[in-house]
């Protein structure tokens, strides 16, 4: 069993003391040493643009975020329907599986500017780019989860008639749960990737266009400020998942369960 | 086999007609990859019947346990169950696993109620049964709790309750208590006891405990080592309900003298 989980609040309070410092640091070195705002903006300078210029901000992080959570979903739906295969599949598992864990070797990234040669410079490019990086950690976790079946309850399962589907949807699918958020969690970071990446490429919307843009015009506060919101929703996004993950996985200890059963 | 003609010699021995056996075992043999796990060995067991498979681990006493539960097939020969030959695990056949195997996503009564999911009959009718199962096993106050809350002890109580809950005839037992201390053990053994006295099942009981066998069971069965073949077959005629307190008596020392020889002699041989 697992060591008592702290509340989020407990975990998070010595990161925060820690960011709190680097900022005050980078605040203080930026100020001290006489750097230039073009170079390295101090973080306060770059709060104000955040504030001040959230309207554009926004503008631009809307159809990032929406394409992002639209790869992702997609991500998900496919590496879980392509894990059943692979799980049922003796062709699959001996022929698909071992091509996908090959395949990875590839730099997905790479693959954009082809993608905005067959798809053009839409939000069909971000949106597949989105879906393929983000497939692969789905799909692996998945067919992990999947075959991490015990094989004891497997054998009760059949001792008491259980059908295939009935394995499959009572046994299974809980059992690779905690894998298939192991790769929701991977999967969602890089999907923010591959929108980004695609925005950078070819694109006149978008966190990543935005970012472009500010280098372009050397306006490293705007920029940073596009990063900062970035970063924001990507551990937004995270969080979100670890939540649900937290109310699905609800069997597995935390430190209330713990503390009624004398752990 | 070669039952020991002296203990043979009782009321319960040797019933005639064919649909008082719920499990008949008839000359299995089991090979695997070319090693011989089990050698010609037949059974039968009267309905209501208490017997134990006992034999050192590894024996193949679990093999055998999984044949009759239709888990495994033998190389050759055949298990009947109540007239029916066993082609694959039926309804019949409760089993508890040396492991509970409890499902840790499901309340207690839940993985009481999993076969019957598994067997598609309706759940809701089943659950006043599910929780007269907890009471016998004193775990009702249990019902909505999830496996790790419970007790190694409480754990195995939940698994027999899931292996009776579709009411079948024949209760098999895979070394159910070995996981457990000694102590929860004999509670466990008693309460066993309990229950089948209760239910009336046909229990197989697969154990390596010599003290266990021959205090649940109307007859035990030693098994020898590589391959596996019935070496000796005892009736043990201790009065029921029987008690814990029996176990320090000469009546109950002397089945256990009797045991131990027989399995200390299969390793000699």
């Amino acid at each position: 069993m697992k060591d008592k989980q702290p509340s989020f609040l407990e975990a998070a309070r010595w990161p925060i003391a820690f960011i709190a410092l680097l900022l005050l640091a980078w605040e203080g070195a930026v100020r001290y040493l006489g750097i230039r705002s073009i170079v390295l903006p101090p973080p306060s300078e770059i709060a104000i643009v955040m504030a001040t210029r959230y309207d554009l901000l926004l503008t631009h992080l809307w159809p990032s975020l929406y394409l992002t959570i639209a790869g992702f979903a997609l991500s998900v739906v496919g590496g879980i329907l392509v894990a059943v295969l692979i799980t049922y599949s003796e062709i699959m598992r001996r022929g698909l599986y071992p091509v996908i864990v090959v395949s990875q070797i590839v730099p997905k990234i790479s693959i954009a500017p082809l993608f905005i040669v067959w798809f053009g410079t839409g939000t069909v490019s971000s949106l597949l780019l989105a879906f393929l990086i983000g497939f692969f950690p789905m799909t692996i976790n998945s067919a992990m989860g999947f075959q991490s079946i015990d094989e004891e309850i497997h054998k009760m399962a059949r001792t008491f008639m259980a059908s295939r589907w009935q394995v499959f949807w009572k046994i299974r699918l809980p059992t690779a749960l905690p894998h298939i958020f192991s790769g929701m969690k991977i999967s969602v970071t890089l999907a923010i990737i591959g929108v980004i990446v695609s925005e950078f490429v070819a694109s006149q919307e978008g966190i990543g266009y935005l970012i472009k843009l500010a280098g372009g015009l050397l306006d490293t506060p705007l920029m940073m400020a596009a990063i900062a919101v970035l970063s924001l929703s990507g551990l937004v996004l995270y969080w979100i998942i670890e939540l649900a993950e937290r109310r699905t996985i609800y069997w597995q200890a935390t430190a209330g369960n713990l503390a009624e059963t004398g752990g | 086999m070669k039952p020991d003609a002296r203990l043979q010699l009782d009321a319960r021995s040797a019933p005639q007609a064919r649909d008082l056996y719920a499990v008949r075992v008839r000359a299995i043999r089991k090979v695997f990859d070319e090693l011989e796990a089990i050698r010609d060995v037949s059974l039968d067991v009267a309905n209501g019947e208490f017997i134990s498979l006992l034999g050192p681990s590894g024996c193949g006493k679990s093999t055998l346990l999984m044949m009759i539960a239709g888990l495994l097939f033998p190389t050759s020969g055949e298990v009947i169950l109540t007239d029916t030959p066993v082609v694959g695990p039926r309804r019949d056949v409760g089993v508890v696993f040396q492991n509970p195997v409890l499902l840790p996503w499901r309340s207690v009564i839940d993985n009481v109620l999993l076969p019957i999911e598994f067997l598609r009959l309706p759940v809701e009718e089943y659950r006043a049964r599910a929780v007269e199962l907890l009471k016998m096993v004193k775990l009702e106050e249990f019902a909505g709790a999830l496996p790790r809350q419970l007790s190694g002890g409480m754990r195995q109580r939940a698994s027999i309750c899931r292996a009776l809950i579709h009411d079948p005839a024949i209760l098999l037992m895979d070394e159910p208590f070995s996981a457990l201390d000694a102590i929860t053990r004999d509670d466990m053994a008693v309460e066993l006891l309990r229950i089948w006295q209760a239910t009336r099942k046909t229990v197989i009981f697969v154990t390596h405990s010599i003290r266990e066998a021959a205090f649940l069971s109307d007859r035990v069965l030693t098994m020898g080592r590589r391959p596996a073949t019935i070496i000796d077959e005892v009736h043990i005629d201790l009065p029921r309900p029987r008690h814990i307190g029996m176990t320090e008596e000469d009546s109950f020392n002397r089945y256990v003298r009797h045991l131990r020889k027989s399995i200390e002699a299969s390793h000699e041989g």
